[in-house]
């Protein structure tokens, strides 16, 4: 038998979530390393991972073969390989169908997907069909014979696997029997799960997670042993030794089987082929041009070059029905936005969207609506976004506020047509957190012991997890399956876990997308997503329109309609004066809480030293705090450049040569835009605009060694002939400064459209400050402070916050006519919104609630809910403040109360509540407890107020006094963690921000501090550091705290206010969360309360 | 209960005779690995043969610990 003459055609990747365990370009790897020259992946259901494993079999000298495991309605499978073009639209259509009432249920939770026969038979030609898997496949004679039907003898194969289970021999034995009565070959096939056999013990735990068990209870599920790991095409045939037929089949079909992903699949972008298109948009822009450049006005002659420029070289690219087609989607915004912002309201005036990215460089995005940057003024040059020398499509990135695009999505389906718009989809993948709890379960490791591992976790490389063991449990879980759980999530570090949904890519096309790609619906109604992630769209030459919702736009946006509603004024945001002493003085004092940008603690930091003073100063800063210039180490020179001039405004700025002295003046000889390495190549190494593109591409994230030593290389060359005064050596260092940079940056353009929000924010903060906080709040979540601290730091600005209130409170917040903001009856967690909007209804019907039996008889809301609206004590004022004499009441009052029918809303009679016993009122501690729980933040008294007297007793300090002592004073503070970061390039220092009554401070420590305290520092709201207290003018006078001892801050013995118990609300739920609360440290009822922060980079959590 | 076998078998671990039968055809064999995660993990390659004598005999090898067993 030749070894050779096994070609594998089943064969799963990750991309069978939870089935699979190996990434394509694993397998592809694996594959050539054991000798095969082709191989199939037939994922079920699923073309997702076909783009990725095509272009790695082609970049590694594979042939790919591309297929799907297709599951019939019936629950049986059937493989579908493709032969051909035809084949590959088919499989795309076939599979399309398959998805389309997978989002059917009320909820829209995802079920499996399926298709009919009749589906197949419409969709056959191009396919080969093999009759399915061991375990599913089609094994009667008359479905087989309807098979025939739709692809005839030559393109139908049994298939046989020998997957080591007990009777597949005589299960093969059967289908070759079927195949001779039908006249049809039989064809051998591995069903592969695994590119090596660590895989396949995770894929064993994958099949009990899938199933939502643990390994130990599903051993009826599982394959039974890891034959289905890929092996050598002679072990293959070997195993069908029975079946030499079978093995010499593989080979033949796949030879039939010729299509080629990787070749144009024909799509078309509108307006792509239109050949009017230069001169429409030539047209366009000329029509804006006056409106925006008018005569004898500063920039006009540069903007006419400027412009010839750009149209010149998009003709050339042929890119007008690019550039034609975003307008398109522009204008689509602009209706969608007068239909959401309503016409006369306070939005009105705003744009419906912005640019952000590159884009916003080019006067033709400018003059065509796409950025509302000027870039002549702002001096942003093009070359970044637009040269003559692109060989992909340039990005054009639109923001919108996210009322905005939840409605203009659905309208581009709907203009576009369904089958020509989705969507791009996002593949989360496997990391520490969700490895350990999900591996942690299928082992049956204590839910408690694997939580408080989770939470100690790094929570990025799950390779590093025995680590997060040691640290959480102590090393004495080495062994056994805590061993396990280690190896099994090193194995699924990166592993694709299911399909989500892209932040906003969107592809639309002239041809139906269905050729191309499957379209699956997605979790939110109207949505559709296309299988492929933006890699995967990218290689197919899809053109992808982002789409983002930006939650400052739309804050800014509710901002707007707050001040007209209370103070009668109309703001449009593009006019508001943009040299504000107040608004810069509240930026140079870092003031900055809550607004676009420059709010996080890094970026504080930062601009007490830097003291911006124009839109220009901010377009660098929101730029500076980023891995490439922090990497790139221009960072320190820039702020030191920066203080020099202040102090001495003669200072000449060094330059490291001559010819940098333009490209880099603005940003002080440093390299702060990744448009500056563009310059900087071009100007000092004599790179082409493409040469410079190529260079900043090389080094961006997909880092390529080889690539950059090519650059390397030419730039050294090229800068030492061009300039004869530069030295090997200055090269050398000025490519350092560069290659430094790596790409991890903003274009220019990118920070002016973010420095202009971020300015635009801190004016609506400076000058109407509680609506602003109101707008925040409602807009939630999005910036890098939870409501608690927005709310404790507009506090302290003296902006009074009052309750929730079901007399007073709308939905959402809102500000009074006294200037105050009261929190929204939406705030209260576990009141839908439906009871809301009866509650509030029922108010301005028939006037504010006179008691608690009147709010029980006309609110419309459930008990559950009115139990909540009480904790939160949004019924105090009915109850002369008492929370408990609410409750009390309620539950008289509540099990009598209407209930919500089929008809609506039931009246109910007047009820006349006995009086509620003498109960002892609520201590502050539990209220306190009771706010979080209930709304996520405390407007009354912060949670360290009420540790005060005990702090007081252990020495410990407020953060105000902070400000009193000495620099290098050993100080012990008590806060609340409001954000923890260990930023990649901080070298192992972590930062906490804590805030106690007073204000917030910076706490650094050190990696030998975090080691020593590592769970308190990672999982503890509330802590006591001990420290060094640091003072350095150079850092603008800001405080830090460096760390020696950082511990939990103890809570004095109380009496818990448990406000669980009493509410019938979803029991597994608060199982669940009790659970969690006890698992990390005991029964602290704080820690199951405290605000969700920023934590490391996940983003908020508790 | 499995009892341990006197089992002769070729190089690529085929059943050869069992308990002093030979082995005149294999019926079925498989392969089960389980458990990996416990103390007691579980690789055996199982044989369902006919011997000479007629009898229709299971028998496994442990891959663990290298030892042959048989169903009675």
């Amino acid at each position: 038998m030749c070894s050779m003459s096994y070609i594998e055609l089943h064969c799963h990747s990750a991309y069978s979530f939870l089935d699979g365990a190996s990434q394509p370009e694993e397998l592809v790897a694996a594959a050539l390393s054991r000798g095969h020259s082709a191989l199939a992946l037939t994922d079920h259901d699923s073309l997702s991972g076909s783009m990725e494993f095509a272009q790695a079999a082609k970049a590694l000298g594979l042939r790919a073969i591309h297929g799907a495991e297709v599951t019939l309605d019936d629950g049986r499978h059937i493989t579908l390989l493709v032969s051909d073009e035809t084949g590959w639209r088919n499989l795309c259509r076939l599979l399309t169908v398959a998805h389309a009432h997978t989002r059917d249920g009320p909820q829209r939770d995802r079920s499996d997907p399926a298709v009919a026969l009749e589906d197949v038979e419409r969709h056959g030609e191009g396919l080969v069909c093999l009759s399915g898997c061991a375990a599913r496949g089609v094994r009667d004679e008359p479905t087989m014979r309807r098979l025939i039907a739709i692809f005839g003898r030559e393109r139908l194969r049994v298939e046989l696997q020998r997957p080591l289970a007990r009777h597949d021999r005589a299960l093969n034995r059967g289908l070759v029997a079927l195949a001779g009565r039908l006249g049809i070959a039989t064809v051998a096939t591995g069903n592969v799960h695994a590119h090596k056999a660590e895989r396949a013990l995770l894929q064993d735990a994958l099949v009990a997670i899938a199933n939502h068990t643990t390994l130990d209870a599903c051993e009826p599920l599982r394959r039974g042993n890891h034959a289905h790991v890929l092996s050598t095409p002679r072990a293959m045939a070997a195993r069908f030794a029975d079946h030499p037929e079978a093995v010499a089949e593989t080979q033949r079909l796949a030879e039939r089987l010729t299509f080629d992903l990787t070749s144009d699949l024909g799509y078309r972008y509108p307006g792509a082929e239109d050949a009017g298109a230069d001169r429409a948009l030539a047209e366009v822009c000329q029509a804006r041009f006056d409106e925006r450049y008018p005569p004898g006005s500063k920039h006009r002659a540069h903007a006419a070059a400027r412009l010839e420029e750009e149209l010149r070289v998009i003709d050339g690219l042929g890119l007008a029905g690019f550039f034609l087609l975003h307008r398109e989607i522009l204008e689509l915004a602009r209706e969608v936005a007068v239909q959401v912002r309503g016409r006369g309201g306070a939005r009105s005036l705003l744009p419906p969207g912005r640019g952000r990215g590159s884009s916003v460089s080019s006067i033709v995005c400018h003059l065509t609506g796409l950025s509302h940057v000027d870039p002549i003024a702002n001096k942003l040059l093009l070359g970044r976004f637009l040269n003559e020398e692109l060989t992909a499509l340039p990005d054009i990135d639109l923001d919108f506020p996210r009322d905005i695009r939840e409605v203009l999505i659905p309208r581009i389906h709907e203009v576009y047509g369904r089958e020509r718009s989705a969507l791009v989809a996002a593949f989360p993948t496997y990391r520490a957190r969700g490895a350990i709890r999900e591996l942690g379960k299928a082992l049956g490791l204590p839910p408690g012991e694997i939580e408080r591992v989770a939470r100690g976790s790094e929570g990025w490389s799950a390779r590093d997890v025995h680590r997060d063991i040691d640290s959480a449990l102590g090393e004495g879980r080495r062994t056994g399956r805590w061993a396990w759980l280690a190896r099994l999530a090193a194995e699924a570090q990166g592993l694709p876990r299911h399909l989500s949904q892209h932040s906003g890519g969107m592809i639309v096309a002239t041809r139906p997308l269905v050729d191309c790609v499957p379209l699956v619906p997605a979790a939110m109604e109207g949505r559709q997503l296309a299988q492929w992630d933006k890699d995967s769209c990218s290689d197919a030459g899809f053109l992808k329109i982002d789409l983002l919702g930006l939650g400052m736009l739309s804050a800014v946006e509710r901002c707007v309609e707050h001040v007209a509603v209370r103070r009668g004024e109309c703001i449009d945001l593009s006019r508001i004066a943009f040299d504000d002493r107040a608004t810069y003085e509240c930026i140079q004092n870092a003031d900055t809480t809550g607004v676009f940008q420059i709010e996080s603690r890094a970026q504080m930091g930062s601009l007490r030293r830097t003291r911006p003073e124009t839109l220009d100063d901010l377009t660098v800063q929101v730029a500076i705090v980023r891995p490439g210039p922090i990497v790139g180490g221009a960072v320190n020179p820039y702020i030191e450049r920066r203080q020099r001039l202040r102090a001495d405004p003669g200072y000449e700025v060094p330059y490291m040569h001559s010819s940098l002295q333009a490209p880099l003046r603005d940003t002080l000889g440093t390299i702060i835009f990744q448009d500056q390495v563009l310059e900087v190549a071009q100007a000092f190494a004599g790179f082409s605009v493409g040469e410079a593109e190529g260079l900043r591409r090389a080094m961006s994230r997909k880092r390529s060694a080889e690539a950059i030593e090519a650059h390397h290389r030419r730039f050294v060359q090229g800068a030492t002939s061009l300039h004869p005064d530069v030295t090997e050596e200055l090269a050398e260092q000025v490519f350092q400064m560069v290659s430094g940079f790596s790409g991890f940056g903003f274009p220019k353009a990118h920070g002016a459209a973010f420095g202009l929000l971020a300015y635009q924010s801190t004016w609506l903060r400076v000058h109407y400050g509680p609506e602003f906080l109101c707008s925040l709040l409602d807009e939630q979540p999005m910036g890098f402070y939870p409501p608690d601290a927005l709310v404790h730091e507009a506090q302290r600005r003296g902006i009074e916050i009052l309750a929730p209130d079901v007399n007073a409170s709308a939905a959402g917040c809102e500000v009074t006519a006294g200037g105050a903001v009261r929190i929204g009856l939406g705030y209260v967690l576990g009141v839908r919104a439906d009871e809301i909007a009866a509650l509030v209804g029922a108010r301005e019907a028939g006037g504010p609630f006179a008691s608690l039996e009147d709010l029980g008889s006309r609110a419309g809301a459930g008990r559950p809910a009115l139990e909540r609206l009480a904790w939160a004590g949004a019924c105090d004022a009915l109850t002369g403040g008492d929370r408990r004499v609410a409750l009390w009441q309620l539950g008289v009052a509540a099990s009598a109360v209407n209930v919500r029918g089929r008809e609506g809303t039931q009246l109910a009679l007047a009820l006349d509540l006995p009086a509620a016993p003498t109960l002892k009122a609520l201590p502050a501690w539990e209220a306190m407890i009771a706010d979080y729980a209930t709304t996520g933040l405390t407007a009354t008294t912060h949670p360290i107020g009420l540790l005060r007297s005990r702090l007081d007793g252990e020495g410990a300090v407020g953060i105000d006094a902070l400000s009193r002592l000495a620099h290098g004073a050993q100080v012990r503070v008590g806060g609340l963690v409001v954000a923890r970061q260990r930023p990649g390039t901080a070298k192992g220092v972590l930062f906490l921000l804590l805030e106690d009554e007073h204000g917030t401070v910076n706490v650094v420590v050190s990696p030998q501090v975090y080691e020593r305290h590592r769970l308190a520092v990672r999982t503890e709201p509330l802590l006591l550091v001990e420290g060094r207290l640091e003072r350095h003018a150079s850092a603008g006078g800001a405080i830090n705290v460096l760390a020696r001892r950082v511990v939990r801050l103890q809570v004095p013995d109380r009496i818990a206010a448990d406000v669980k118990d009493i509410s019938p609300l979803d029991e597994a739920e608060l199982a669940r969360q009790a659970e969690i609360a006890s698992a990390a440290t005991g029964t602290d009822d704080f820690r199951a309360v405290a605000p969700a922060v920023q934590s490391f980079a996940a983003g908020r959590r508790r | 209960m499995p009892r341990q076998a006197a089992v002769e078998s070729d190089a690529a671990g085929q059943p050869l005779s069992v308990d002093g039968e030979d082995v005149d055809a294999v019926r079925e064999s498989w392969l089960v690995e389980d458990r990996w995660w416990t103390d007691q993990p579980l690789r055996r390659r199982y044989w369902e043969v006919v011997t000479t004598g007629g009898r229709n005999v299971v028998v496994y090898r442990d891959l663990v610990e290298q030892g042959w067993h048989r169903h009675a």
